[in-house]
């Protein structure tokens, strides 16, 4: 790999981790500070059940933006999500300014409400497994993702989440 | 009266008896049980989606109280449903949820649903097609012939919804057991194919009635900021609850204002056939199924008990058949944006009934749950949820203000 594209693995991997340090202390805007403007997010899952491709969500950056603004508006489970991640693979386009990698994903539940948060909160049960699919543009030294998709092997989400993943 | 002492806390509540349940009912190991085998072994359920067995030879595995059942569609391109128990060895014949039989198996051939266990092969009217070395085993004292599935009533329905009964008695189709309370959506729903597009399912501590019992008032509305600042106006409160026969009901139509919420947008031009845009009908369907079309996405949750305090809901979404590209994804995104796992409401939804659960578990002290709320039957009036304690009486033989007691004719 060139020297460039070194740099530019790096920066893809420095923007993934930082993601996910954002997104568990749900600190969207600095989330969203890491993507583009033109950045797309989707969660999807395939289902064996109806055996097609499922969108569970999806949203373009205003989107986000708003509806994460919105959220002391509703009720919500309390229970923070924590992402483990490792970067599997970063593939540089030729032209090294585009790159899209595969991150292997597990997302924990700390659990605060839980069933009962008496018996519960403390606990940390496996909230999801899957993968995230990124698309990254170069901005200077920097990593911007223009696309995330969060494809998740975990199907039975019991209560959900109004978090994003 | 402030903070009440035990004694006031446990009195009998100043409402008429059919305006409130015993807790039990959402606890009790022995009513479950009792639930299982006289509503859900006798009623129809539907069960999936014919689009998610499409092509001959296409099956889904389901189960109802317990019972595997499996659904298949067959050459002649008719959806039947079977125990999926092979009369052999009692065996569950089919073990992924979904599939195709075009393809043979490590124990059995193309076209045949195969018991991996002996080999066993029915064909997909149920019939028992090869016994491995039927002879030389039986002789004549058993036959393929005679060892057939066990066949279950199906029919398919109401937007091509599959329905199977455990009851081979039934008297009712589902067209009769419905007793009308989907004709509100008919034309929507009936002119053309549906198609299924989502599914998840959730399984939650709480017993099967809290989360029909939440479908089934409005009321809870005010848990949803989504619903408060699209819904709460006039035309909102001039809805009603209307009953119909077998614990039915339905609830009136109102326009949505879904560009109140920020973010949101008009959802008016999508909608489905004969079906005015960003309208909103729902239905529920004793003893627990509730149908939701809304604006450009219609959404039907199932609900399968696994125990006093435990329940799986699977939620679907369905579109037209027809649908473009373009239209389909933006019927996922409307639908989901509310109702997905990720969505505004559907997590609410689910947050209250497990909190719900949990207040009420087995061994807790039976307390009064009201649904005393009367509003001339609009829509925060609680008159679906009673319509639907003194169906559940019927069937469980059981008051549901004191279900040690045996029903009363409506209760009060």
């Amino acid at each position: 790999m060139s020297t460039n594209g070194t740099q530019v693995t790096d920066a893809v991997k420095d923007t993934i981790y930082r993601s996910c340090l954002f997104l568990d202390d749900e600190n969207w805007n600095d989330f969203l500070e890491l993507c583009d403007q033109t950045f797309h997010y989707a969660i999807k899952a395939y289902s064996p059940e109806i055996r097609r491709d499922m969108t569970y969500f999806s949203g373009n950056k205003k989107e986000l933006e708003v509806m994460m603004g919105i959220l002391p508006m509703h009720n919500t489970d309390h229970s923070p999500l924590k992402r483990h991640v490792t970067v599997y693979t970063v593939d540089v386009e030729k032209d090294g300014e585009n790159a899209t990698a595969v991150t292997s994903l597990v997302v924990y539940q700390s659990m605060y409400d839980g069933i009962n948060s008496h018996i519960d909160a403390g606990e940390n049960h496996l909230f999801l497994i899957g993968k995230y699919i990124d698309k990254f543009r170069m901005d200077g030294d920097r990593a911007r993702l223009i696309d995330r998709e969060v494809r998740l092997d975990t199907r039975r989400l019991d209560k959900g989440s109004h978090y994003i993943i | 009266m402030p903070a009440r002492n035990h004694k006031q806390w446990m009195a009998t509540p100043p409402l008429k008896p059919s305006e409130w349940v015993d807790s039990r009912i959402y606890s009790d190991p022995e009513i479950f049980e009792e639930e299982l085998e006289n509503i859900f072994k006798k009623v129809w359920i539907p069960v999936c989606h014919e689009s998610e067995l499409s092509n001959p030879y296409d099956f889904r595995t389901i189960s109802i109280a317990r019972e595997p059942v499996i659904v298949v569609r067959g050459s002649d391109n008719q959806v039947r449903a079977f125990l999926n128990v092979c009369p052999h060895r009692g065996m569950m014949i089919e073990r992924r949820p979904s599939g195709s039989f075009l393809d043979g198996q490590p124990s059995g051939n193309p076209k045949r649903m195969t018991c991996m266990f002996h080999a066993w092969q029915f064909d997909m009217k149920g019939n028992c097609v090869y016994i491995s070395r039927e002879e030389e085993g039986y002789q004549d004292r058993l036959k393929k012939e005679d060892e057939g599935l066990r066949r279950l009533r199906c029919e398919v329905r109401f937007g091509g919804f599959v329905w199977v009964s455990l009851n081979d008695e039934i008297k009712e189709s589902v067209e009769e057991w419905a007793a009308g309370c989907f004709d509100c959506i008919r034309g929507a729903i009936d002119t053309e194919p549906l198609e299924v597009f989502h599914y998840h399912k959730a399984i939650i501590p709480t017993n099967y009635k809290l989360w029909h019992d939440t479908n089934s008032e409005f009321y809870h509305d005010y848990m949803h900021y989504h619903n408060r600042v699209t819904g709460f106006n006039d035309e909102y409160f001039a809805r009603k609850n209307v009953a119909f026969d077998n614990g039915h009901v339905n609830v009136n139509s109102f326009e949505v204002k879904y560009d109140e919420y920020e973010g949101f947008e008009s959802r008016a031009e999508l909608s489905f056939p004969t079906f005015p845009p960003n309208q909103w009908y729902m239905i529920d369907l004793f003893p627990g199924m509730n149908f939701n079309l809304r604006g450009s996405a219609y959404r039907a949750d199932v609900v399968t008990p696994l125990a006093p305090d435990k329940v799986m809901i699977e939620f679907r979404g369905l579109g037209l058949k027809s649908d473009s590209p373009e239209d389909r994804m933006t019927r996922i995104e409307h639908h989901n944006s509310i109702w997905g796992p990720f969505g505004r409401n559907l997590h609410e939804d689910l947050i209250a009934v497990t909190g719900q659960g949990t207040a009420m578990r087995t061994g807790t002290e039976p307390r009064r749950i009201l649904h005393g709320r009367l509003e001339d039957g609009y829509i925060h009036d609680e008159n679906g949820v009673r319509h639907f304690y003194d169906q559940w009486g019927k069937w469980m033989n059981r008051t549901p203000s004191n279900p040690m007691k045996k029903y009363m004719a409506a209760a009060e």
